[in-house]
């Protein structure tokens, strides 16, 4: 079984219980923090995890994280990042405020894709060399292994619905989604998709989810109700994953180096936007007026204007930012 | 000679035995070479993705689509060998065109999924020249043999880049 190791090696003095049960409430009820709006990018070449100002386009603060990071998951508070590493393997916890990392835990299997649940704080890590996810709970300010749920060949993208109930997981290999019941951890349906599914997004009141399809260069739009895909929109290159805004989808490709936007009722395809080289990990503003695009081969953060659809800024970051998941906070 | 004993015949010379227990992930090259000639000379020879002689190991290429998105090349190497390549974008105004290995035996390069952009900037009357590729290592699952680990795979494309950048100057700044 994997076994967790504190950075520290100390626990932290301040939790107590009415710590964890205000972080219950604090889960419940307000999910966001105050402050400066942040991205947490991981950098993987450079083995590091950076925290981006976003208002003023600076890298704020750079966390060494070693073994590669990759995928990344806000916890609900968006207090705390968890942290793929695939050349450890394993996943690292982070503490944003602090600024520090104040756990690893080894997994094994190739950990990537990542997500956790917006009501219960668990955490699920995808196997990209197997066909399941790991599932770990959070409990004293870390996290504990809790079982795996059975999914299809080589998951890669996981999204929960907002109430916390459904999981879907993108199965590359298979080309299919995978819904999981979260309470049993149950697959109860494998929806058929392009090839290739990579990312998985979900709009924010769970009807519909998009994934980016690597091998034939689409998006599948898939409705949740009817368990099955109602329409494929054509990207770019080599897909990678989608962010919505404003009633329009956002989808990083990562061999045309652009980003293809398409609208969201009519499926049909708006533009696309020149970025970086190799664009992997995309996420929208709250306000959904910006989106800002880690470039993996670049080393840059493109930021674009979802109005406009040009490219307003280009942060500069560490080598390899790939920022898989749920990055802005 | 196929490209990867031209790329890596001292490479291999020195082999790790240290398994590596994971998996792998995405690797990155970068060569750059600066040539004394404007930027128009250097891409009228580098940017015809029809054309990769001036690259030693190639000993013809045959192909259909032109410099369109979505076009096709087959280099046939000295000794047989093949790679098939697709052109994913492509810019005479930036000078720069990228494009991606369909089809690629890792013993002639060690590489998988890989995608690559050259191009050619303007340096105060010369030309900057970078060639840069992504791709994961030859061999795509855990504990891979010492020729196709991330670091045999890596000086295979940059070897391999290497060769055609100081090739590349050579042939334009002597003219021919």
């Amino acid at each position: 079984m994997p076994r967790l190791a504190r950075a520290g090696g100390r626990l932290r003095a301040g939790l107590s219980g009415l710590a964890l049960l205000a972080a219950l409430f604090a889960t419940l009820f307000d999910p966001l923090p105050a402050g400066a709006a942040e991205a947490v990018v991981t950098v993987q070449g450079a083995n590091a995890v950076e925290i981006l100002d976003l208002d003023a386009g600076t890298v704020a603060a750079r966390i060494p994280v070693p073994g590669s990071p990759a995928g990344i998951a806000l916890s609900p508070d968006r207090r705390i990042a968890y942290v793929t590493r695939p050349d450890g393997p394993g996943l690292a916890i982070l503490d944003l405020d602090a600024r520090r990392v104040t756990g690893t835990l080894p997994l094994p299997g190739g950990p990537l894709g990542i997500a956790c649940n917006p009501r219960s704080g668990a955490v699920y890590v995808a196997d990209w060399y197997g066909k399941r996810l790991f599932v770990l709970v959070p409990k004293e300010g870390t996290l504990v292994p809790d079982g795996e749920i059975a999914v299809g060949a080589s998951p890669s993208g996981i999204a929960v619905t907002p109430d916390g109930a459904t999981l879907l997981v993108a199965n590359r290999e298979a080309d299919t989604v995978s819904v999981i019941d979260a309470a049993s951890r149950r697959e109860t349906k494998a929806i058929p998709v392009g090839k290739h599914p990579f990312g998985i997004t979900l709009d924010p009141d769970g009807k519909r989810a998009y994934t980016a399809n690597v091998l034939s260069d689409d998006v599948s739009v898939i409705d949740l109700a009817e368990g099955r895909e109602i329409g494929r929109v054509k990207t770019g290159e080599r897909p990678y994953v989608v962010a919505l805004a404003r009633g329009r989808g956002f989808v990083t490709d990562q061999y045309t180096a652009s980003v293809t936007v398409f609208d969201l009722a009519s499926l049909e395809r708006l533009a696309a936007i020149d970025v970086g080289d190799h664009p992997e990990g995309i996420a929208a503003s709250r306000d959904g007026t910006r989106l800002y695009v880690a470039n993996w081969g670049a080393n840059t953060v493109s930021v674009i204007d979802s109005g406009t659809l040009s490219v307003t800024k280009e942060i500069a970051v560490g080598d390899g930012p790939r920022a898989f998941g749920d990055f802005l906070r | 000679m196929k490209m990867l004993a031209l790329a890596t015949a001292a490479a291999l010379a020195v082999v790790s035995f240290s398994a590596e227990a994971h998996g792998p992930t995405r690797r990155k090259i970068s060569e750059s070479v600066e040539i004394n000639a404007p930027a128009d000379k250097v891409w009228a020879v580098v940017g015809n993705f029809q054309d990769m002689s001036w690259l030693p190991p190639v000993e013809k290429t045959e192909g259909t689509g032109g410099n369109e998105a979505k076009a096709t090349r087959t280099l046939t190497l000295k000794g047989g060998a093949t790679v098939v390549e697709e052109l994913s974008k492509y810019s005479a105004d930036k000078k720069s065109y990228s494009y991606r290995i369909d089809k690629v035996d890792v013993k002639t390069l060690p590489v998988n999924d890989y995608s690559s952009t050259i191009e050619v900037e303007d340096a105060g009357g010369k030309s900057k020249v970078t060639w840069k590729g992504a791709f994961y290592r030859g061999y795509m699952n855990n504990d891979p043999p010492p020729e196709l680990n991330d670091e045999n795979s890596e000086k295979a494309v940059r070897g391999l880049y290497r060769t055609g950048l100081d090739a590349l100057k050579a042939k334009v700044e002597k003219g021919s």
